[in-house]
């Protein structure tokens, strides 16, 4: 499957608002620990989630620097760009 | 068995070597290559190195701090500095989410306690580290891991004895006073004997390990690095990151490699009832895991046999769980249960319990039963006894079932902590260390209760509330120095909930919402951790002893029983009862630690 920048995006925040905690309005500037509310435990299974959806891997230190649904976006641009999967 | 005499670990390094069969096997994420290392393979990569940290300028005696998030060049690493008699420090590497500048702030404290002259880590994490160097006196060199994997230096073997230090196990104490604990080499023999020999009965050169545990931490390092060196084990490792993410491979590597011992904390048993699909590992066969230890936080039955009940069916035997009982000072394991025999649980009254401290047999079925997870008897030529937490001799040790504080004595224990005199002699009474754990004895087996320490553990992983309480107090409209963090179990959750209260003057609904939520904030940021509840309270509301200090098990045992809401009586009031509360209110801690799942599902 391919995706724009903006579809990306909008699957994004859809999928981490399904990890979330409760009554918590999910945008891409939201910051996965603090606003979201996701323990380290609960970012692996966000992950997993993610790798199946847009079927790619993440390595480790991908994550290490992320802190925002924007960061994570980031990161799997560049995978999907190197894979000719990112439109636009 | 095999083993009778007491050997270093450098010399179970060089023993192995001879065996062509047995070694380590490191699964990689994203690669189909699954590396082996024979034995022979370990002790001349380690002696790479080895060799590699000598030619820095490393000598015996000196602490080199290892931040290597790749499994082979931790195994390698550490070993070759044992093997230098280099003291290893492992620290554990940044997971990422933002909390960076925790993490640098905690590595830098234990690099500095440690007094560490070298730090041996990858490219990438070095360069988050950045400036850590300018910051720790005594550290003279940042070294980059990927130069010293093609090292052609050779090692020069130390003269190790039985009584040198072996490695610090930082493991222990708030992020900004860490704890390293001192193991000697001593140490780690008697305890690797005690787990190998009497607690799970260990086929040398046959059984074999699978183990997904950081190795960073007591369990995975000793349990499963240095123990089957001994033993001549095959240990197949997964990085911890993987399982956290993908919990069906953990199982698919017991099947696969025919995996007979592994261990994980309660969490982990937990993780993969509720994330691992059926179709999944519906071809797999965990028919040989003969041994399924479970250790390092609080064991919930319940979770235990939810486990075995849904991967019964692809060949586990609910027969392999062991509860173990152990901690970093007592090197890893202070006492097992009974191989074979399963989770086992004494059925006493808890009315008894928590009223009494006595561990009262009752009828399983009756309403006041509370279920207490029995982890079995002191290894051979180790000691346990329970003593009031007031006796600062251990001279009179209570009696069967009486509940108290738990007790050690024998060769697993540790001397005390790296240049912490004070604290260490804090730790011990009467040439007893104490683990700050309530617990009881019933015809020599070890049941635990729960514990005095006030940490808060959260998916295996230690949180300490001054750290929690730091934060919060960073934060404008929060009374500095009246913030109380402490954990609380729920039933219908395997983990602690997180609470943050804290005192504000604060009154106008909408700013007060704004606070908590700030509050919430900057907690999760700074530490990692979900803060499942924020408590606002006006002043003089939190509990607090009459020397002014906070009392946090009073605190917590309030908001259990949901008084601290409705608290308006300023907290003078409390100062009598505040040497019972505080008995009472440990042993209600455990009464919800144990019992949480009975009392509201019903």
């Amino acid at each position: 499957m391919k995706w724009t920048r903006e579809t990306l995006r909008a699957d994004l925040v859809a999928l981490f608002g399904h990890h979330a905690q409760e009554d918590i309005v999910v945008t891409e500037q939201s910051h996965l620990v603090a606003d979201l509310g996701i323990d380290s435990l609960g970012v692996m299974e966000v992950i997993a989630d993610i790798e199946d959806k847009f079927e790619l891997s993440i390595p480790d230190e991908a994550l290490r620097e992320v802190e925002t649904i924007a960061d994570v976006a980031t990161a799997i641009e560049s995978k999907l760009a190197a894979q000719g999967r990112l439109l636009g | 068995m095999s083993s009778t005499r007491v050997r270093t670990l450098v010399e179970a390094i060089e023993d192995a070597a001879a065996s062509t069969k047995t070694g380590y096997r490191f699964i990689e994420e994203g690669s189909q290559t699954e590396p082996f290392f024979t034995h022979g393979g370990v002790e001349r990569a380690s002696a790479r190195y080895g060799g590699a940290l000598q030619a820095m300028g490393a000598r015996k005696g000196d602490r080199v701090a290892l931040i290597l998030p790749d499994n082979a060049d931790f195994v390698f690493a550490f070993l070759g500095a044992i093997r230098a008699g280099i003291i290893p420090v492992p620290i554990y590497p940044p997971t990422g989410l933002g909390k960076l500048a925790g993490y640098l702030e905690n590595t830098l404290h234990i690099v500095a306690k440690s007094g560490a002259k070298f730090l041996l880590t990858s490219a990438e994490v070095k360069r988050m580290l950045g400036t850590i160097q300018a910051q720790a006196p005594e550290l003279q060199k940042v070294v980059a891991v990927e130069g010293v994997r093609s090292s052609r230096e050779e090692l020069h073997p130390a003269k190790v004895t039985l009584d040198d230090t072996a490695f610090l196990q930082f493991t222990s104490g708030s992020t900004s006073r860490p704890k390293g604990v001192v193991l000697t080499h001593r140490n780690l023999a008697a305890n690797v004997r005690a787990i190998m020999e009497q607690g799970i009965g260990i086929r040398d050169g046959v059984d074999a390990g699978v183990s997904w545990l950081p190795l960073y931490h007591d369990m995975g390092l000793i349990g499963f690095v240095i123990a089957p060196l001994y033993h001549l084990n095959t240990i197949t490792f997964l990085p911890p990151l993987l399982f956290l993410k993908r919990p069906a491979r953990w199982l698919e590597a017991v099947s696969r490699y025919r995996g007979s011992i592994s261990f994980g904390p309660n969490f982990a048993y937990a993780l993969c009832v509720k994330r691992i699909k059926d179709s999944e590992v519906q071809d797999l066969d965990l028919s040989s895991w003969r041994v399924a230890g479970c250790g390092a936080e609080p064991i919930r039955a319940e979770n235990l046999q939810a486990f075995a009940d849904k991967f019964a069916k692809i060949g586990f035997d609910q027969r392999a769980f062991i509860s173990c009982y152990g901690m970093a000072e007592s090197t890893l394991a202070i006492s097992f249960s009974k191989l074979g025999a399963g989770v086992t649980t004494d059925a006493v009254d808890g009315d008894a319990l928590w009223s009494e401290g006595r561990a009262v047999p009752i009828d399983p079925a009756s309403p006041r039963a509370a279920p207490i997870v029995q982890c079995g008897a002191a290894f051979e030529g180790h000691e346990i006894h329970v003593f009031a937490p007031d006796d600062e001799t251990s001279e009179t040790p209570l009696g069967e079932r009486e509940v108290g504080e738990i007790r050690l004595r024998g060769p697993s224990v540790t001397a005390g902590y790296f240049n912490e005199t004070e604290r260490t002699q804090e730790s011990f009474a009467g040439g007893w260390l104490r683990t700050g754990d309530l617990g009881y004895l019933a015809g020599g087996n070890v049941h635990i209760c729960g514990r005095s320490k006030e940490v808060i553990i959260v998916n295996g992983r230690n949180y300490y509330p001054q750290d929690l309480e730091w934060e919060a107090g960073k934060v404008e409209g929060v009374r500095k120095g009246n913030v109380v963090a402490f954990g609380t179990l729920k039933p219908h959750n395997d983990r602690e909930r997180v609470v943050i209260t804290f005192e504000t003057v604060v009154t106008d609904e909408a700013a007060v919402q704004a606070l908590k939520g700030e509050v919430r904030r900057v907690v999760q940021q700074a530490l990692g951790l979900t803060v499942d509840d924020v408590v606002p309270l006006a002043p003089g509301l939190l509990p607090k002893t009459s020397s002014g200090k906070l009392q946090r098990s009073k605190t917590r045992e309030l908001y259990e029983t949901g008084t601290l809401l409705g608290r308006t009586a300023p907290r003078d009031a409390d100062g009598v009862e505040a040497a019972k509360a505080l008995a009472r209110s440990q042993l209600g801690y455990f009464r919800h630690a144990l019992l949480g799942g009975k009392k509201t599902e019903e």
